[in-house]
């Protein structure tokens, strides 16, 4: 009894592998080989990773995207400066083994409880709090050249979707046209085995910003009038949502539309939505859509749309500061356009968010603003 | 006017002017007296070629009454001698040579008997014995202040002879006689009967207090300069303490040698000249001096305008005054130097050892050289690290300490009675106490007492703490004039801080360091009468400046590679930290042996962290071989200084050596 008892549970414990997590664990097997053999022969072990600095990134022109360069980080154990990252890796790395064997995913902040705790006889913990695993967990991926669900990890959910699409979500059929006001929730892992699109009628996807302006859309049904997919990712959208983003514009060929805040922010949002992030550098090919559109707000809305002084917000210098940075990212700098529009930020002093658009009337934004744009085709590209 | 003037006997100078001969006070008599008696002894015992074994005693006889016993194992006195020894002033064996010799002024013991006589009536007791079958003889001797002559009190007026053997044993026991008839018995032997020797017993006016310029402090630097002597010393609570020896060698005999003539006063070269009772100026300065061959003794002739063949008797004053000026102007070749017997750095690690605890010590002894036609050697020794005094004293010594003091406040107290601790380091300790800096030591009550004994355990003082100079000439340790002596000023002068210590311009470097600094010569130019500091000739102040250089680089060698150990190790404790958790995923991964990487991993940590810091020095460049210390370096390795300190309480001995 207790014999067979056992037996289950290590079926339970080793779950099918499919090919992909087979390649995934022969990697993670292989750096702690490494290690292995490098201590055996005396030496001191390290990883090679592969830097994720602004240095090593590069802007693609004819891909229109970022591409990460080829240099590499070596991160060495027996390094004051390194030490504890490298252990870090290492526990990094055997946690997503542990997923992998075991068939489940987790949240990186599951990931991190799993891994935490105090190192025997120090009162040192492993990882302090989230912010100290996360970037571990990217490094993984890059040294591995896995993707994060590959490692059987997935952000927390941020985003939510609704228009006339219909998706399989691991084997539930959801028709985005019929969820509510909350929509539905963009899982993190979005690739094809998990997520399949059923049908599609819209013609465009709206992203915006924020939930607050989503639900002003959701609510004036927009996607209904405009026959449009309606996204927002909560701020910078998390890598769930990008990558949907880009399925959407490959796969079915929607273009995308942003809506966004008319400060350094927004346009930060916007450069990441379109040519990739320097952080993520690696996943560009998945995620960027170089045809993404900038909807605005733009910063002559001010005057074009007759706003009240009292909803703008002063510029901060690091607002300035950012702005200045943006113009200068090698895939906006060729742009007449972008320049003039932050110049004209600059030159404004101000900022405005999407919600001042309230001022005039509530649904103004939905109502007016977002047809005009879409009627005169007037989209930064 | 005329009718007053009459001549001075040198006693009765004395007498009036004690300070001269180190008896200023009453605490200092007492460290004189002792001090004569030891010197005298050693010498003695190394000119017999006897492993000097040496019995202090000191009994309070009443309130500022201390009765002083020295006896050693040396060869005796000859019954006629004991008197003129012990009563009268300027009379030795060692004033009218050139020896390396504790002794050469043929005043110390006297004078110290002098003053015992002075201040309590009392007169020396001499116990000797030059061998194991003959009679002991037993003196009373007093010496008479107006004509410097012996009185002997008892045996009417010749001693008392004391048979050898058991009955003598007994007939100093019915006398009241006091004698050590065997040494202390060892583990696996009889005690042994101690063949021969003197024992003198002076009572005096003096006074006890331990501390800076004591008597046990006086021991205690003796041991360390002379690590072939066993010291006992009772001190006047009835302790028993001993310095044992740290070797079974006798320093190599010094050799007699004539005088150099560059080394002679005018006064000497007439009282020579007086001396020699016939024969010609050449003879006599071939004969009485060093180097002189009868071509040089031409050459100081043709100088002073006297023919070679002139008869010593004819030289008048002016003539050897002439002859005096003509030495100085004359090419004369230096001495021979292997005259002096230097401790040697060996032995001067093994005494340092044996009575410093230090991580760290280090020694050099210069090559011979000459002031004034003098040879001499300067040998330096240093220890570095480990606990200071203050930090080892226990709370009941401390009592006593306080009880003792005639300091008016805490901070005099501590920088009287504790060496290495100055003014900073003083008031670092009266802040940690929260005591007002005027506060007396004597009037504190017992709880602030105990606030005391912990603000100095507590005290970080390693960054302010001074050094301790042991000055030594001829083996005997200098204890008071510090700052006149030329030893003092030459490590004042001297660059510690490229060595790695904290140094103030012209001011004693700071650190928990203990510098000894021996000077050794056939005579040895103090700067007075009392023999406590050294004169500063340029020869002697620049071979002491070598000697320090000397250990001064291996001090510094020592520091850097310690800091460097010190940071490998940080570095080392960062890895180790990691490796278990590292092995621990590489298993879990893929199915290694834990524990087979682990230590594997460790084997890289310790190779990693040795090389690692050898590569490269602070700034940056690639370091060479590393450098050895060479010989004459001994590194103790520090264990824990709190289970020291734990281990001693559970010992129930805290109050081991302390001064
Ligand atoms: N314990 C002793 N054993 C044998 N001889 C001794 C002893 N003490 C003294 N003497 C002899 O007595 C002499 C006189 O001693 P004293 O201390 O008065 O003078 P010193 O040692 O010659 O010179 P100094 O005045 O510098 O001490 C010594 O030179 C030595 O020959
Ligand atoms: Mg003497």
């Amino acid at each position: 009894m207790a014999k067979k008892k056992t037996t289950t549970a290590k079926t339970a414990r080793m779950a099918k592998l499919n090919a992909r997590d087979k390649k995934t664990l022969n990697s993670l097997v292989g750096m702690a080989d490494d290690v292995e053999r490098f201590a055996s022969r005396g030496r001191a072990p390290h990883i090679e990773i592969p830097s994720r600095s602004l240095s090593n990134v590069k802007y693609n022109k004819s891909r229109k995207i970022i591409e990460m360069g080829s240099s590499k980080n070596k991160r060495e154990l027996f390094n004051l400066s390194q030490a504890r990252t490298y252990m870090q890796t290492l526990l990094v790395g055997s946690g997503c083994k542990q997923l992998i064997e075991q068939g489940k995913t987790t949240s990186i902040r599951g990931l991190y409880y799993l891994l935490k705790h105090t190192i025997e006889g120090t009162r040192e913990e492993t990882f302090v709090d989230q912010g100290d695993c996360d970037p571990v967990i990217e490094d993984v991926e890059v040294a591995l050249n896995a993707l994060r669900e590959e490692l059987h990890v997935y952000a927390s959910n941020r985003g939510a979707m609704v228009g006339n699409i219909v998706v399989n979500d691991n084997g539930d059929e959801i028709d985005c046209s019929r969820m509510g006001s909350g929509g539905y929730a963009i899982p993190s892992i979005v690739e094809e085995e998990v997520m399949q699109f059923v049908s599609c009628k819209a013609d465009f996807v709206l992203h915006v910003e924020k939930d607050t302006v989503w639900r002003r859309f959701n609510e004036d049904k927009f996607w209904q009038t405009h026959n449009c997919i309606l996204t927002h990712g909560n701020g910078q959208p998390p890598r769930g949502v990008r990558r949907l983003l880009n399925r959407l514009n490959n796969e079915l060929n929607l273009p995308v539309l942003c809506l966004l805040d008319n400060d350094p922010w927004g346009y930060y949002i916007y450069s990441v939505i379109k040519q990739g992030s320097i952080n993520l550098a690696y996943e560009s090919k998945r995620m960027a859509i170089p045809g993404a559109r900038f909807i605005g707000l733009r910063s002559i809305d001010y005057e074009r749309c007759d706003l009240n002084p009292s909803v703008t917000i002063k510029l901060t210098d690091n607002d300035i500061k950012r702005a200045n940075q943006i113009a200068n990212y090698p895939w906006f700098e060729p742009k007449k356009r972008w320049q003039k529009e932050i110049k004209k930020l600059l030159s404004n002093g101000f900022k405005l968010e999407v919600e001042a658009l309230i001022s005039k009337d509530i649904s103004y934004v939905t109502e007016e603003y977002v047809p005009a744009r879409l009627a005169d085709q007037d989209f930064l590209d | 006017m005329a009718a007053n003037q009459r001549s001075i006997s040198v006693s009765e100078f004395f007498a009036k002017n004690r300070h001269l001969l180190g008896f200023d006070n009453p605490r200092k008599a007492l460290l004189t007296t002792v001090k004569e008696a030891v010197d005298n002894s050693l010498d003695a015992c190394e000119e017999a070629g006897i492993i000097p074994e040496i019995w202090v005693e000191i009994i309070q006889v009443k309130e500022n009454r201390f009765e002083v016993s020295i006896q050693d194992n040396g060869p005796g006195i000859l019954k006629k001698q004991i008197p003129l020894i012990f009563g009268k002033l300027l009379y030795g064996s060692k004033f009218h040579r050139l020896r390396m010799s504790r002794g050469q002024q043929g005043i110390g013991i006297s004078a110290a008997g002098m003053y015992g006589m002075l201040t309590t009536g009392k007169p020396v007791k001499i116990v000797s014995k030059i061998s194991i079958r003959k009679p002991a003889h037993y003196y009373e001797v007093q010496i008479d202040t107006k004509t410097n002559n012996p009185e002997i009190l008892n045996g009417r007026g010749n001693g008392l002879d004391i048979p050898a053997g058991e009955k003598g044993r007994n007939i100093m026991e019915s006398k009241k006689i006091q004698w050590n008839s065997f040494y202390p018995a060892t583990e696996d032997e009889e005690p042994q009967e101690v063949r021969s020797g003197t024992r003198v017993t002076i009572e005096l006016e003096a006074k006890h207090q331990r501390g800076r310029g004591s008597v046990d402090e006086y021991l205690e630097q003796t041991a360390i300069a002379n690590p072939h002597v066993t010291l006992h010393y009772r001190d006047p609570d009835q302790e028993w303490r001993t310095y044992g020896r740290a070797t079974e060698e006798l320093p190599p005999e010094p050799k007699e040698i004539k005088p150099h003539p560059y080394g002679v006063e005018m006064g000497r070269l007439v009282t020579m000249l007086k001396e020699m009772k016939e024969g010609t100026i050449s003879q006599f300065l071939t004969q009485s001096f060093t180097r002189v061959s009868p071509a040089v003794a031409r050459r100081i002739c043709e100088g002073a305008g006297i023919s070679t063949r002139a008869g010593v008797k004819k030289i008048g004053r002016d003539e050897a005054d002439k002859i005096y000026h003509a030495i100085q102007e004359t090419k004369i070749k230096a001495p021979s130097t292997d005259c002096i017997s230097p401790i040697g750095e060996d032995l001067l690690i093994k005494g340092l050892h044996q009575v410093v605890p230090a991580e760290f010590y280090v020694a050099a002894t210069r090559p011979p050289s000459v002031y004034r036609g003098n040879p001499f050697q300067v040998e330096v020794a240093l220890a570095y690290g480990g606990q200071s005094v203050v930090q080892k004293v226990s709370a009941e010594v401390l009592d006593q300490l306080l009880d003792q003091t005639d300091s008016r406040t805490i901070r005099q107290f501590l920088v009287n009675t504790f060496d290495g601790i100055g003014n900073d380091a003083a008031d670092k300790i009266i802040k940690e106490a929260d005591f007002g800096s005027r506060q007396s030591p004597t009037k504190l009550n017992a709880e602030q007492r105990e606030t005391l004994h912990h603000a100095m355990r507590n005290v970080k003082l390693s960054d302010g703490q001074g050094i301790q100079v042991y000055r030594y000439a001829n083996r005997v340790p200098l204890q008071f004039k510090m700052r006149d002596c030329a030893i003092t000023q030459t490590v004042m002068g001297t660059n510690w801080r490229s060595y790695g210590l904290s140094q103030s311009r012209g001011n004693l470097p700071s650190g928990p360091v203990t510098l000894m600094v021996h000077l050794a010569s056939v005579w040895v130019p103090f700067t007075s009468e009392s023999k406590e500091a050294i004169a500063a000739y340029p020869e002697i102040e620049k071979e002491i400046r070598l000697a320090l250089q000397a250990v001064g680089r291996k001090l510094g060698l020592f520091l850097k590679r310690r800091q460097k150990v010190k940071q490998e190790g940080e570095r080392r404790s960062v890895f180790m930290r990691y490796l278990a958790e590292v092995a621990g995923a590489v298993s879990d991964l893929n199915g290694s042996d834990r524990e087979e990487i682990h230590s594997n991993l460790l084997r890289v940590a310790n190779r990693v962290t040795k090389v690692a810091d050898t590569k490269f020095d602070e700034s940056g460049n690639k370091i060479q071989e590393e450098e050895s210390f060479g010989d004459n370096v001994l590194i103790v390795e520090q264990g824990d200084p709190e289970e020291a300190l734990k281990q001693r309480l559970l010992e129930g001995n805290p109050q081991q050596k302390l001064f």
